[in-house]
């Protein structure tokens, strides 16, 4: 292949070197995470992980398996860098989103160390395109301290009805609640828009509901312009979990499968909405 | 469940509100638009329904409760009709009176339910009273026939004329005397009598009306596959678009544009409308007043008359109500200034089209009050008279 000729020669100095023989493997599951500019960039030998956050009350991460690339070489335990998450998928996706069957864009990403850019060969047809993005200082991703020994309930969907339900979801409410019971309703989201209510009742013996482990009560409000970046990986995905904590805090696992079949997962983090709650 | 949502669907190219009316005979859903000048009802029988309990919890004085709900709430819930028929198994509708809530709740596939809260103003009934029985031209087709007719028009296009005479019925697009001719295109078609499955002509008229208001109700009609009937006499009268069968009735009643030759007719709201002149001998009704409404409607002054609106006063014998006037354009309801006069005025000279006028009248106003008024609206109790 052409890249790994090209660059052959001056792999010594790349402390991180990953190739996809095709690119979307990489750029659609980015484009689930884009709502904000940056993103942080944590690569470990088992593979990529990108996190993009917002107002501290928002993480969404993007993990990328080892597996998954044609080739993945690190030569450190841990490498690092910040980077504008839109000029990435701008040149992730230079070649743009044509998706004629059998022509695919290869990419090579490579990364030198602590204040050098991201390097990316990007190849279609045997036009090759190399790209440089500045990296910045990685800054700590917030750890929301959720833990599995903290979670009450749990629940995992299938995509599909959830799906129907985002796209349909009043967004005059300013929040979306979760309610998650044992008993009844189960699993209910709600809104509270201008005109009025809405809510979406899932039944534990759904056929859509693959896991239900509900302990407690719990109903959390969210915000919804803070949940509403998470339909675009709710999109690609075909399974969903869902779990809250004791304190209210919502975590959502996306499983989504790329163009040839492989598994990544999306999470969100989000910290539920502090205002007063009311009872409608 | 696809009916109703295409009957919402069609009352929405209508208005921004959206009155639900549970009666004993059925539920009725209507709109109108904000220039009152269509009007839309599809009443739907108790047999449409699975189950229909009207008069459920403590019924009020008036039996039932009469909703107004705003469309843009309404709509979303009935957006994307394949995916209703595909995964709603049911939809419950129910009316909450002490939260003022009416509910949809949607039961779907894999046993999910999907509950909409939404809230509306109680409001007076909203009828119009059109006696169709009483025009003098009736046309019935297939909705197909005239879905076919109204698709050569752009969908711009705003509003189109029918003329109608013994011999031949002609459809145009209306375009404004002033505006650029040369960029419009003209089109015309022209059909026989023979192509209606009933046609009658009492009198000789051009009627030019709305198209756009009128095309969400052709497109349920033809999807639901029902004959249209189309009602109108006169130019300046309304006209009417009806179908029904045993668990739906569906109506539209739009305006007309008063022929601008009619100027110069005399103005007293007791004279005979220009077709009883047109046509010579058309009788039309008129001097039977103090009966039931229908009379009335027909009693609409012709020409550039203020026109008295009924709208949200409480008319009364000797007082002056609101007047309305009605200018070209559909989209524009004035107040001006003076009182409703008499006799002998005349509005600007741009063509008018008289409002089908529409009050949210109380259930105790009897609706033969005011032979000054030449309304449509009729009183909830009076569903029997004026029926659509």
């Amino acid at each position: 292949m052409l890249l790994s000729t090209h660059s052959q020669t001056v792999d010594d100095n790349y402390v991180l070197v990953a190739s996809l023989d095709n690119v979307r493997n990489l750029s659609n599951i980015l484009k689930a995470i884009t709502f904000k500019d940056h993103a942080i960039f944590n690569a470990t030998p088992n593979g990529l992980k990108v996190t993009v956050e917002d107002s501290k009350c928002l993480q969404a991460n993007a993990f990328i398996q080892a597996e998954i690339f044609q080739e993945f070489t690190i030569k450190e335990d841990s490498v690092g860098f910040q980077i504008n998450l839109t000029v990435l998928l701008d040149c992730l996706t230079i070649f743009g989103g044509s998706t004629v069957a059998g022509v695919t864009t290869a990419l090579r990403m490579c990364y030198n160390g602590y204040g050098y850019p991201l390097t990316l060969f990007l190849e279609e047809g045997g036009v090759v395109t190399v790209c440089k993005i500045n990296t910045q200082e990685p800054e700590e991703p917030i750890d929301f301290e959720f833990c599995s020994t903290n979670v009450t309930n749990k629940v995992i969907l299938q995509s599909e009805s959830l799906k129907e339900a985002f796209s349909e979801l009043d967004m005059t409410s300013e929040v979306l609640q979760i309610t998650m019971s044992p008993s009844q309703p189960y699993f209910r989201l709600s809104t509270f828009g201008n005109s009025g209510n809405a809510h979406y009742d899932y039944p534990k013996d759904s056929d859509m509901m693959e896991l239900f482990q509900c302990s407690k009560t719990q109903t959390n409000r969210y915000r919804m312009s803070l949940l509403k970046p998470s339909t675009k990986a709710l999109a690609l995905s075909c399974k969903v979990s869902v779990r809250t904590d004791s304190r209210g805090f919502l975590s959502l696992q996306y499983l989504v499968r790329n163009d040839d079949g492989q598994i990544c997962f999306v999470e969100y983090y989000c910290c539920p909405d502090e205002e007063a709650e009311e009872e409608y | 469940m696809p009916v109703f949502g295409k009957a919402i669907h069609a009352l929405a190219r209508i208005g921004d509100e959206l009155w639900l009316d549970p009666m004993v005979k059925g539920l009725a859903v209507r709109s109108v638009n904000s220039a009152h000048s269509a009007y839309a009802c599809f009443c739907f029988s108790p047999l449409f329904f699975q189950r229909y309990c009207p008069n459920t919890g403590p019924a009020g004085a008036c039996g039932t409760v009469k909703c107004k709900l705003v469309m843009k709430s309404l709509l979303p819930l009935f957006r994307c009709l394949a995916t209703i028929e595909r995964n709603v198994d049911c939809c419950q509708i129910s009316i909450n009176l002490p939260d003022n809530r009416v509910i949809f709740q949607f039961h779907c596939r894999h046993g999910i339910t999907k509950t909409h809260n939404l809230g509306f103003q109680e409001s007076e009934a909203l009828q119009a009273v059109f006696s169709s029985h009483l025009c003098p031209n009736v046309l019935k087709a297939q909705a197909r026939l005239l879905g076919d007719m109204v698709m050569h028009f752009p969908v711009s296009q705003e509003e189109i004329t029918l003329s109608m005479s013994p011999l031949r019925v002609n459809l145009k697009n209306y375009y404004e005397e002033d505006k650029d001719r040369i960029k419009a295109m003209h089109t015309k078609m022209s059909l026989d009598p023979s192509e209606f499955d009933y046609f009658q002509v009492g009198v000789d008229s051009d009627i030019t009306f709305c198209l756009k208001e009128l095309r969400g109700f052709l497109s349920f009609a033809e999807s639901y596959g029902l004959p249209v009937s189309v009602h109108f006499g006169a130019a300046g009268k309304p006209v009417s678009f009806s179908m029904e069968d045993m668990v739906l009735e569906a109506n539209v009643v739009l305006a007309t544009l008063v022929d601008p030759e009619s100027k110069t007719l005399s103005q007293a709201t007791d004279v005979p409308p220009p077709a009883a002149l047109r046509c010579g001998g058309v009788g039309e009704p008129m001097e039977k007043d103090g009966d039931a409404a229908p009379p009335q409607a027909q009693r609409f002054p012709s020409g550039n008359e203020l026109v008295v609106s009924s709208q949200g006063s409480p008319v009364t014998g000797g007082a002056a109500p609101p007047c309305v006037t009605r200018t070209e354009g559909f989209d524009r309801l004035r107040t001006p200034p003076q009182a409703h006069a008499g006799p002998g005025i005349t509005a600007p000279d741009s063509s008018e089209v008289h409002s089908l006028l529409f009050g949210a009248m109380s259930c105790e106003q009897g609706f033969g009050r005011s032979s000054v008024l030449p309304s449509l609206v009729c009183s909830s109790d009076t569903e029997d008279d004026g029926r659509l």
